[in-house]
C-alpha cells in the first residue's frame, strides 16, 4: 500500500442501492449510498426489519433499476430471523430476479460484539468469493445493550468496540464499494435529563413517547447517515358511530445525512413491502 | 522593491513601478479591471499579474533569507504586511465570516467540533470549494486536499454547493462587472471536483503514512491552498504512545500549514468524558491535540438553531454567531435578529 493509493479521483455520483420505491428513493436521492454506513433506528414493530428484507432483495436487482446486481448478506442478533416474510417478498421480485431470489442472501446469526468483530474481519475473501454488495446487521443494539454495565470504564470499552466495529465497515464498504445498513433501536428519553440534540429533530417521539436512538454519542459518531422511522397513533371516528378506531401510520425522516436536507415521508408495510406514500 | 522581483515581464514590471505599484501589497487589493485600466493593459494580462503577485506575497517570506538576520526569521513589519494582505478563505456565511475576521486563515491549523449532524462536514466541503474562488472574487484560486477518514464525503453535496458557488459569482457579475465580455466565469461545477484532491482513509496506518507523504505531494501540488483533515479515531490501551503519535500528526500539519502558506482545517467529533464524577461533553482526541490547533471553532445547537462559537484564537475575541446550511451550503442563518453574542 502506497501513500498514492489513497488519493482517489472523485466519481460524479456515488452508487446507490433503491429502496424499491420511488417516494422513498427520492427522499434518500437515489437510495442507500455505497461506501458509508447507513443506520435506521426506530423502536420495535415499526419497519427497520421489513426494510433490511426489502434491501437484501433490491440488492439482487439490475444496476438499471437500482440494484447492485450482487448477493447481500444480513447478520443478525434478533431472533428468530423473519425467514417467512423473506420467502413472501422475494415472491414479487420473480419478474427483476429470474433465479431464486433466496440464493443469494447469506443470514448469518451473531451472539455478541466480539463474534461480529471476529466475523468481519474474514469476510473480506467471502464478500468477493461470493460478489457481495450489502451487508445488512439487524441489530447493533441487541448486541450491545445487556452486555456493559454502565460504569465509565465499561462504557469506555463499549465505545472502542464500536470505533473498531465501524471503522471495519467502513474500510470494507470503501474497498470493495457495499453498502452497509445497520438497524438500532431506540429508548425512551427522560425529560429531566439533559437530552443531547444530535441531528435535524430537537425531538424525536414514536407512539406518543420521546426517544433517541441507542448506543448514545459514540455509535452517533460512527455512523454516516441515520435515519428515523416513528410511529403514530391517529383516532380515526367510524362514520355514523361513536366507536373510533386508532390508525397506526408510520413515517421516515432523516436525522443526519451528508448529501440530504432534512426531510420526512409517510410509508406503509404492504404485503409487496414497505411503500413511500403521497398524502 | 518587491514588485521587481516578480517573474514578469520587463514591461510589465516598468508600468507597475511607473503607475505606483511599487509593493506587493499594493496589488493585493486591487482588481484585475483597476490595474488594467491603470497600466492600459488587457485585463487578462492584469489577472495575470494578478496571479504571480498573490503566490509570490504567499511562499516569498520563506525564501527572502537573505534579508534576514536569522535565516528564516522575518521582521514583525514583514509579517503584519503579510497578515494585512494574506487572503482569507470565507465560509460563504458572512457572520461566521465576521467573527473569524474575515474567513479561515492560511498559515494556522483551525479546529472544528461539534456532534454528528451539526455541519462539519457541510463546513469542510464549503471551504474545499471556497478555497477555489478565483482571484478576481476574492478567492485564493487554490486546490483543496481532503483526507477522508470518516467516509462523510458526498460528491453529490460537493458539486451541489459548488454549482451554487458558480451561480453566485454570476451573480457578482452581473452586479459588478461593467464589461461581462471579459470576466465570463469559465468554471464548471465539476472543475471544482477536479481540483479537490481526495483521500480516503481507512486505518491508523494509512493515516500516518498519508500525513507523512503530505510534504512531498504539496510540494508537486504548490497550489494546494487548504487542507481538511478528519482525525482518525481509534481507542487506544496505551495512552502515552497515543499521545506520542498525535503530537507528532499535530507538529507535521502545523509544519505544513506554515512551510506551505496552507489552512489546514481539522474536523473534529465531540465525545464525552467522565470528569469530576460525571460526563461532560469534550472534543475528541484529548489536550494533546488542542495545543496544536490555532484556533478552534465549536458548532452546536442552540434549541433549533446551529451556532458556530470562536473557542480559540489568538486574534478573535470569543464569539457566538447563528448559521444555517442550506441546499445551496453554509450560509448566513434566516433569522431576523442576528444575535452575535460576545462573550
Amino acid at each position: 500500500m502506497k501513500p498514492e493509493d489513497l488519493l482517489h479521483s472523485l466519481p460524479t455520483q456515488t452508487p446507490k442501492l433503491t429502496l424499491n420505491c420511488p417516494l422513498l428513493d427520492r427522499l434518500l436521492r437515489g437510495g442507500i449510498p455505497c461506501g458509508t454506513i447507513t443506520e435506521i433506528a426506530a423502536e420495535s414493530g415499526v419497519g427497520k426489519t421489513q426494510i433490511s428484507l426489502q434491501l437484501l432483495l433490491a440488492a439482487q436487482l439490475p444496476t438499471s433499476c437500482g440494484g447492485l446486481s450482487a448477493s447481500s448478506i444480513c447478520l443478525h442478533s434478533e431472533f428468530p430471523f423473519p425467514f417467512r416474510r423473506l420467502h413472501q417478498l422475494s415472491l414479487f421480485y420473480q419478474s427483476h430476479i429470474p433465479n431464486n431470489p433466496l440464493d443469494h442472501i447469506f443470514i448469518q446469526p451473531l451472539h455478541s460484539p466480539d463474534h461480529l468483530l471476529d466475523l468481519l474481519s474474514r469476510l473480506d475473501s467471502i464478500v468477493s468469493q461470493l460478489n457481495i454488495r450489502l451487508i445488512v446487521i439487524d441489530s447493533i443494539a441487541a448486541l450491545f445493550r445487556s452486555e456493559f454495565d454502565n460504569t465509565p470504564l465499561e462504557l469506555k470499552r463499549r465505545s472502542s468496540l464500536f470505533f473498531k466495529i465501524a471503522s471495519k465497515l467502513k474500510s470494507q464498504a470503501q474497498k470493495f464499494g457495499l453498502a452497509v445498513v445497520v438497524t438500532n433501536q431506540v429508548m425512551d428519553v427522560i425529560e429531566s435529563s439533559g437530552n443531547l440534540r444530535i441531528g435535524n429533530s430537537g425531538f424525536l417521539c414514536s407512539s406518543g413517547r420521546r426517544v433517541c436512538p441507542a448506543l448514545g454519542l459514540s455509535w452517533a459518531n460512527c455512523v454516516n447517515i441515520r435515519l428515523f422511522l416513528w410511529r403514530e397513533e391517529e383516532r380515526v371516528d367510524e362514520e355514523g358511530g361513536d366507536i373510533g378506531s386508532m390508525l397506526a401510520r408510520r413515517f421516515i425522516r432523516v436525522v443526519f445525512a451528508p448529501h440530504l436536507p432534512d426531510c420526512s415521508c409517510e410509508f406503509v408495510i404492504k404485503r409487496e413491502g414497505v411503500f413511500g406514500v403521497d398524502r | 522593491m518587491e514588485v521587481s522581483s516578480l517573474p514578469i515581464s520587463a514591461s510589465q514590471r516598468g508600468k507597475l513601478i511607473s503607475a505606483g505599484y511599487t509593493s506587493l501589497s499594493s496589488l493585493s487589493s486591487v482588481s484585475a479591471s483597476h490595474l488594467a485600466q491603470d497600466l492600459k493593459i488587457s485585463e487578462n494580462e492584469a489577472l495575470e499579474i494578478l496571479k504571480v503577485a498573490s503566490r509570490r506575497s504567499g511562499l516569498d517570506r520563506i525564501d527572502n533569507g537573505a534579508c534576514a538576520i536569522v535565516n528564516g526569521a522575518q521582521t514583525a513589519w514583514d509579517m503584519l504586511h503579510e497578515e494585512e494582505s494574506s487572503v482569507r478563505i470565507t465560509t460563504s456565511c458572512s457572520d461566521l465570516d465576521d467573527i473569524l475576521g474575515g474567513g479561515i486563515n492560511c498559515k494556522e491549523v483551525t479546529e472544528v467540533g461539534g456532534v454528528p449532524g451539526i455541519g462539519k462536514t457541510q463546513l469542510g466541503i464549503q471551504l474545499a470549494i471556497n478555497v477555489q474562488i478565483p482571484a478576481d472574487y476574492g478567492g485564493l484560486e487554490g486546490k483543496a486536499v481532503y483526507i477522508d477518514t470518516e467516509g462523510s464525503f458526498m460528491v453529490e453535496r460537493a458539486l451541489q454547493i459548488a454549482e451554487a458557488c458558480v451561480e453566485d459569482m454570476q451573480e457578482y457579475n452581473s452586479f459588478v462587472r461593467k464589461d461581462v465580455r471579459a470576466c465570463q466565469i469559465r468554471k464548471e461545477p465539476k472543475d471544482f471536483l477536479d481540483n479537490i484532491f481526495y483521500f480516503r482513509i481507512c486505518s491508523y496506518t494509512e493515516q500516518i503514512a498519508v500525513v507523512n507523504y503530505l510534504e512531498k505531494f504539496i510540494s508537486e501540488h504548490k497550489d494546494v491552498g487548504i487542507l481538511h483533515y478528519f482525525h482518525f479515531r481509534q481507542d487506544f490501551e496505551d495512552m502515552a504512545l497515543r499521545t506520542r503519535l498525535l503530537g507528532g500528526m499535530a507538529l507535521k500539519l502545523m509544519k505544513l500549514a506554515k512551510k506551505f502558506n496552507l489552512a489546514v482545517v481539522l474536523l473534529n467529533q465531540v465525545t464525552t468524558k467522565y470528569s469530576q464524577g460525571s460526563f461532560q461533553l469534550t472534543l475528541a482526541l484529548g489536550d494533546s491535540w488542542s495545543h496544536a490547533c490555532t484556533n478552534r471553532i465549536i458548532l452546536y445547537w442552540n434549541g433549533n438553531e446551529r451556532y458556530a462559537h470562536i473557542d480559540k484564537s489568538p486574534s478573535m475575541r470569543s464569539a457566538s454567531v447563528p448559521y444555517a446550511v442550506a441546499g445551496r451550503g453554509i450560509r448566513n442563518c434566516a433569522s431576523s435578529s442576528k444575535r452575535v453574542k460576545m462573550m
